[in-house]
C-alpha cells in the first residue's frame, strides 16, 4: 500500500442547482459532500452560475489510493455503516472515530482524511503514514 | 483428556462442558446452588484461564484448561497468579471487532427463532442468526439497533434494520432454606447430565410448588422436604415447575420498535409465590431478609430494592432472581412489579473485549506540528487540537512579545466564508453588534451569544466586499460554531453560502513592536493598519493578513492554505533571525492577553455569563432590532446582578487558577486566570464575585487584592495600534 498523498481541490460552495450544473476544469474527481457543497479533486477552475458561489482551494485533504482487496482487508471491519452498491460512490462517515470520505471506483478506493488526522488514521487503521 | 480443576486434574469426555465434567468429577463448579447449566444462571461461574466469572456450562471442556473456583463467601479473594501489576505487565492482545449488517438479525435458534427467521427470508430479507450453540453469546442490544455478540476470538457488531429476540424461557430455581447446597438441579440440567452418562446416584424430583426446604451435610444436599412435612432423601435434588420465566433481559435494554420479542420470551408468565425464606441472589447471595431490610428502610420499588440490595446485579443480571424479586415487591407492594430495567452487558466481558474498537477523542495536529517539535515545544491538548505549550522558556516567549516579535500558531482557530444576497442580515441577527456599518477591507471583534444572552464564543468579523465575509471563532467553539451558524441560517431562510476553512487554512500570528518590520522583510510593504485586513503575498505565500491583537501589542494573523504553513513559518523564521525572533506557546499568550484584560471563553466565562458579567456591554448594541439574545437581555438588563468578572492585582506571586476569592470570611468568587505580569511588576488575575455587594479590596490566597480596571497593561492600546 502506498502513503497517502496530498490531494489539491477547489471546494465549492453554492446553491444545489449551480452545483447540479457546474463545470470543472481538469481531470477531476467531485465529492458531493453536502448538497450544497463540493470537493473537485484536480480542478483548477469551476464555472458556476451562483454569483455568490464560493470557490477556494484546498490542500487539507490527504488520500490513501487503496485496492479493493486493502480496503476489505485493512479499512472495511473499522466501518460501522453500510457502503453505497452503485459505483462510483462516494461515502462518508466515522470511522474509528475519525471523519473519514471514501472515493470507491470499480476497483479502488480513495480514502481522504483532513491533513491534521492522518496521524490519527495511521495509527488506528494501520496504514501508512 | 484431562484440565486442571484448582491445579488438580480432571478427566472429561469429549463434548463435555467444563461443568459437565467437573459434576461427572463428584464436584461442583462453584461452592453450590442450583445448577440449570444453560446459561442462565452465575451458579457454574469460575475463573477459567485467568477469566473470572466465566460460565463454566458454556465452556467447552479441552486439554490445558485451567479452571479455578472463585472464592467462597468469607475465604480469602483469588489470588492473582502471576502477580499483576499494570506497568510492567505485557498488555494482553487487542481484541478483533468485525462488523456484518443485516436486514434482520434474529437472536436464537429455537423453535421460534427458526420461525423468525424463515419467515424474514420467505420475505427476501437478508438474515443473520445468533445462536448460543453455535458460540454466538450475545451481549447486548443498543440503540440503533445494535447487536454486540462475544465469539471465541472476536467480538462481533451486528448493524440490524430490525432485530428478533427469541431467546426463549428459563426454568425457575428454588428459593427456600438450603437452596445453596450442592447437589440441586433443575429438571434441563438433570436431563442433560444424565444424557452424558453421568451418574446423580440417588435423586429426589419435587415441584416447586411443594417444596419447603432442603436438608444437607457438609454443604451437599442430603433431602428434600415437602410443604407437608414429608421428606426425601437424596444425593441429588431435581427440581421442577409449572412455568418458566420469560428470557427477556436483551429486549428490556432498548425501547426500539424494531427490537421485538417472540416464542416463550415474549409469553405472559405467573409470578411464583414470594419468597419467604432463603437466598433469592445466589450471584450476591442476597437473602429475603436482606430484601425485607432495605424494604423495611424506604426502598419500596423494585428498583429501588435491587439498587439498594444489589439483587440482580450479578453475574446473571436476574437470570434467577428476578421471577422471586419480582413476587417479593409484588407481595409487599400489593401492585404488579415489572422486571427492572435491562441493560448490556448480559454477559461478562473482560477489559479487552468491552474496549474493542473503543476509540478516544482525536486531537487534531496543525500543519506545523513538527515544527514546533523541532523547536523543542512542550505541545498539550486544548481545544480539540495538538498546540504548543510553550518552547522551554515561557518567560523568554513573554519578552519576546512584549519587546522584539514572535510567532504563534493560530491554525486551530474556527474560521469561516459566509456569502449570499442575505448575508448581511444573517449576521447583523447572529451578532449582538452592528455589520452592516463594517466597510470592505475592516473587521470588528464581536461576542456569540445564545438565545439566553449568555456568551457561547467570541471572534472577529471581517468584511470583504459587499457580500462576503470572513468570520473567525476560538479554536475550542469552532466546530460549535459551525453548527450554530448554519443551524440559524437554515431556520431564517436567508439566503447565504457557508464554508468551513478551519483546517484548511492556517494561521500564523505575527506579533511584537518588531513585527511589522519582519513582514517588511518577507515583503509586505504596507501592512495592514489597526482592525484593517488584506489579500497579500507574504513570502510568496498568498495570505488574508489580518491586523489585531489578543497579545497586546501589533499583531498581524496570516491565514494561508494549510500546504504552505511549513514554508511560511520557516520563511518568517528565518527572515527574522536577527531580529531575534522565537515562538510563543499557549502559555505566553495566556499570559499575554491575561495583561490585556483579554477573557477566554470557557476558561473565564461560565454557561450563563451574559456581556455584563463580563463587563462587555460595549459589544453589544441593544438599539438593533433584533439579534440571538437579544430578548432575553432586554428583559435582564433593568434586573439587579450578583454575579461579576473583575480585574484583581496583589503584590507578591500569582495565586493558582481557581484559588477562592474571599471577603471577610465569606468566600464570594474564585480566580480564573493569574499571572505574576513582569510588565506591571504585580500579580494580575481575573475573577468572579458573586454576591453583592461588589467588594474592592478582597483576599485571595491569604493576601490583599484589590479590584482593578482591565487592561492591566497599555490601557490606551497604543502599542496594539502602533
Amino acid at each position: 500500500m502506498r502513503a497517502p498523498e496530498r490531494l489539491w481541490a477547489l471546494r465549492v460552495v453554492s446553491t444545489p442547482e449551480a452545483l447540479d450544473h457546474a463545470h470543472y476544469e481538469g481531470d477531476v474527481i467531485v465529492l458531493r459532500i453536502a448538497n450544497d457543497e463540493a470537493i473537485a479533486i484536480g480542478a483548477v477552475h469551476a464555472e458556476l452560475t451562483d454569483e455568490h458561489a464560493i470557490v477556494e482551494v484546498e490542500s487539507t485533504f490527504v488520500g490513501w489510493d487503496l485496492s479493493l482487496a486493502e480496503f476489505d482487508e485493512i479499512v472495511h471491519r473499522h466501518v460501522e455503516w453500510p457502503l453505497p452498491a452503485e459505483r462510483p460512490a462516494l461515502a462518508q462517515g466515522l470511522v474509528a472515530g475519525l471523519p473519514l470520505k471514501f472515493w470507491i471506483d470499480h476497483d479502488r478506493v480513495l480514502m481522504i482524511s483532513s491533513n491534521g488526522l492522518v496521524h490519527e488514521v495511521v495509527d488506528r487503521l494501520g496504514v501508512p503514514a | 483428556m484431562r484440565f486442571a480443576l484448582d491445579d488438580q486434574p480432571v478427566d472429561y469426555v469429549d463434548g463435555d462442558s467444563v461443568a459437565v465434567a467437573v459434576l461427572r468429577a463428584g464436584q461442583h463448579p462453584q461452592h453450590g446452588g442450583t445448577l440449570c447449566l444453560t446459561g442462565d444462571c452465575g451458579n457454574c461461574s469460575a475463573d477459567v484461564d485467568g477469566v473470572p466469572f466465566t460460565r463454566t456450562c458454556l465452556t467447552p471442556a479441552r486439554p490445558g484448561l485451567r479452571v479455578r473456583r472463585h472464592p467462597a463467601v468469607g475465604a480469602p479473594p483469588l489470588r492473582l497468579d502471576p502477580p499483576a501489576n499494570p506497568v510492567t505487565s505485557p498488555s494482553q492482545p487487542e481484541v478483533r471487532v468485525q462488523r456484518v449488517h443485516a436486514d434482520v438479525a434474529v437472536i436464537g435458534a429455537g423453535t421460534s427463532g427458526t420461525a423468525a427467521a424463515e419467515e424474514a427470508r420467505t420475505a427476501g430479507r437478508d438474515v443473520l442468526v445468533l445462536d448460543g450453540d453455535a458460540g454466538d453469546d450475545v451481549v447486548g442490544v443498543y440503540p440503533g439497533p445494535m447487536v454486540v455478540v462475544r465469539r471465541d476470538d472476536h467480538v462481533l457488531h451486528v448493524h440490524a434494520h430490525d432485530v428478533v429476540i427469541a431467546t426463549g424461557a428459563a426454568e425457575l430455581h428454588p428459593v427456600c432454606p438450603g437452596n445453596m447446597l450442592r447437589g440441586i438441579l433443575t429438571a434441563g440440567a438433570a436431563d442433560l447430565l444424565r444424557a452424558r452418562g453421568v451418574d446423580l446416584g440417588r435423586t429426589a424430583t419435587i415441584d416447586l410448588a411443594d417444596l419447603a426446604r432442603f436438608d444437607g451435610a457438609d454443604g451437599r444436599v442430603t433431602a428434600v422436604v415437602r410443604h407437608d412435612g414429608t421428606s426425601e432423601p437424596c444425593d441429588t435434588a431435581i427440581v421442577t415447575a409449572a412455568t418458566r420465566a420469560p428470557r427477556d433481559l436483551l429486549a428490556r435494554m432498548v425501547d426500539d420498535p424494531r427490537v421485538r420479542v417472540v416464542g416463550p420470551a415474549a409469553q405472559r408468565f405467573d409470578l411464583p409465590p414470594a419468597p419467604v425464606d432463603g437466598v433469592v441472589c445466589p450471584c450476591s447471595k442476597i437473602t429475603v431478609e436482606d430484601l425485607q431490610g432495605v424494604w423495611d428502610k424506604g426502598f419500596q420499588h423494585i428498583e429501588l430494592v435491587k439498587r439498594a440490595a444489589l439483587c440482580g446485579t450479578g453475574t446473571c443480571q436476574g437470570g434467577v432472581c428476578m421471577p422471586h424479586l419480582r413476587a417479593f415487591v409484588t407481595d409487599r407492594s400489593g401492585e404488579p412489579a415489572a422486571p427492572f430495567t435491562g441493560r448490556p452487558a448480559s454477559r461478562q466481558l473482560t477489559i479487552a473485549e468491552a474496549a474493542a474498537d473503543v476509540h478516544l477523542d482525536a486531537f487534531r495536529r496543525t500543519a506545523l506540528h513538527h515544527e514546533h517539535l523541532a523547536l523543542g515545544a512542550q505541545m498539550d491538548r486544548f481545544g480539540g487540537w495538538w498546540r504548543p505549550w510553550h518552547y522551554g522558556d515561557a518567560m523568554r516567549e513573554y519578552w519576546a512579545v512584549r519587546e522584539g516579535v514572535s510567532l504563534g500558531d493560530v491554525s486551530t482557530l474556527g474560521k469561516m466564508i459566509v456569502t449570499g444576497p442575505d448575508v448581511v442580515e444573517a449576521l447583523e441577527r447572529l451578532y449582538p453588534t452592528t455589520i452592516a456599518d463594517i466597510r470592505p477591507g475592516r473587521s470588528r471583534y464581536v461576542l456569540l451569544l445564545n438565545e439566553r444572552g449568555h456568551v457561547i464564543d467570541d471572534g472577529m468579523v471581517c468584511r470583504e466586499d459587499e457580500h462576503r465575509f470572513v468570520l473567525t471563532f476560538t479554536s475550542g467553539g469552532a466546530a460549535s460554531a459551525e453548527a450554530w451558524v448554519r443551524d440559524w441560517v437554515e431556520t431564517w431562510n436567508l439566503d447565504v453560502r457557508i464554508m468551513d476553512r478551519t483546517v484548511s487554512l492556517g494561521a500564523i500570528n505575527v506579533t511584537g513592536p518588531l513585527a511589522g518590520e519582519l513582514l517588511r522583510r518577507v515583503g509586505v510593504e504596507e501592512p495592514p493598519r489597526f482592525l484593517q485586513h488584506r489579500h497579500l503575498s507574504v513570502a510568496g505565500v498568498d495570505c488574508h493578513v489580518m491586523r489585531l491583537s489578543f497579545t497586546g501589542e501589533a499583531s498581524f494573523e496570516l491565514h494561508h492554505p494549510v500546504a504552505h504553513s511549513v514554508e511560511l513559518w520557516r520563511a518568517l523564521m528565518e527572515a527574522g533571525r536577527d531580529l531575534n525572533v522565537v515562538p510563543h506557546g499557549l502559555q505566553a499568550l495566556f499570559a499575554l492577553r491575561l495583561e490585556k484584560g483579554h477573557v477566554i471563553i470557557g476558561m473565564d466565562t461560565e454557561l450563563d455569563t451574559t456581556p455584563r458579567r463580563i463587563g462587555m456591554e460595549w459589544a453589544v448594541k441593544m438599539d438593533k432590532p433584533y439579534f440571538v439574545g437579544r430578548t432575553s437581555l432586554g428583559r435582564t438588563e433593568p434586573l439587579p446582578d450578583h454575579r461579576r468578572l473583575f480585574g484583581y492585582t496583589m503584590e507578591g506571586p500569582a495565586p493558582v487558577e481557581g484559588a477562592p476569592i474571599s471577603v471577610g470570611n465569606r468566600i464570594v468568587g474564585h480566580v480564573t486566570s493569574s499571572f505574576t505580569s513582569p510588565a506591571t511588576g504585580r500579580a494580575v488575575m481575573l475573577g468572579w464575585q458573586k454576591h453583592t455587594p461588589f467588594a474592592d479590596t478582597v483576599t485571595i490566597d491569604g493576601r490583599t487584592a484589590t479590584v482593578t480596571p482591565v487592561p492591566f497593561y497599555d490601557p490606551e492600546g497604543s502599542r496594539a495600534r502602533a
